[in-house]
């Protein structure tokens, strides 16, 4: 669980940056190349590929480098790992809860303790 | 502020006595056997219920080394009907160094037994730290919704 928070706290923190947002935002629509991406921004492109590359590392996205064009695709599994997250604690607490049933229903609770 | 995207209720007719639920809640040997999922094992560290009492789990998978589970408080115990506990607070209300939730476990006479029900009502590390800078106010379940809205109007 720990990893996995650790995990949605770097997936957030990709996010925190307007420029990476609007990347995100802009993929939305398809893949495209970080000369594409970059254009928007009055940004030298070696910071405009930190912005990538966090966005890479983070999950967000994924890059492909083909000849001299790195082409960029939303990950949109990112999407359903932060919805999963509930479902999974949910999970959690419901087999928590299944155990407990158990453990009370079992004769040696009856005990008088 | 809505952030009940982030709460959870499971709720449960247990057959069996609000006694014999709040026994296996509140005794640590007993808590320890349905605590975390076997073969896990759950150590209780410290299960000092009152309110402001400190709540510390721990847990292991080979039952030597353990590590930290729950680093919390409680902040409602009510004889056979209620327990409140977060890892916002520990021991005595000190704030603690992250939060990741707040339980709220009742228990109530049913004809077939007693009717459970735990809550959990979780924060966000991640929203709490970048909150001003995302501009999102509403938890992760808006924040989820925003950015489908973002990437998909674009779609």
């Amino acid at each position: 669980m720990a990893n996995h928070s650790a995990a949605l706290d770097d997936a957030f923190h990709a996010l925190s940056d307007p420029t990476r947002r609007a990347v995100v935002g802009r993929l939305g629509a398809g893949p495209a190349s970080v000369g594409e991406l970059a254009a928007p921004f009055d940004m030298a492109l070696p910071s405009f590929m930190k912005h990538i590359r966090q966005l890479e590392s983070s999950g967000w996205i994924r890059t492909r480098k083909a000849g001299r064009v790195r082409t960029c695709t939303l990950e949109r599994r990112s999407f359903a790992a932060v919805e999963s997250w509930l479902d999974e604690q949910r999970r959690v607490w419901e087999a928590r809860t299944d155990r407990l049933e158990q453990f009370v229903t079992t004769d040696h609770e009856e005990d008088p303790a | 502020m809505s952030t009940t995207d982030l709460d959870l209720t499971v709720s449960r007719i247990i057959k069996a006595p609000r006694a014999t639920i709040w026994r296996a809640w509140t005794d640590p040997r007993r808590f320890e056997q349905w605590w975390i999922p076997a073969p896990t094992v759950c150590r209780v560290r410290q299960m000092d219920l009152r309110p402001g009492g400190a709540f510390v789990t721990e847990m292991s998978d080979d039952g030597v080394a353990f590590g930290p589970q729950i680093t919390g408080c409680f902040l409602a115990v009510d004889d056979q009907q209620r327990i409140v506990f977060t890892d916002a607070l520990v021991a005595g209300w000190r704030p603690a160094e992250s939060a990741f939730m707040t339980a709220v476990v009742t228990m109530r006479d049913h004809p077939d037994g007693t009717e459970y029900s735990a809550t959990a009502m979780h924060g966000s590390r991640a929203e709490r730290d970048h909150h001003e800078q995302l501009g999102f106010h509403d938890g992760w379940g808006t924040v989820t919704r925003q950015l489908a809205e973002l990437v998909e109007a674009r779609g």
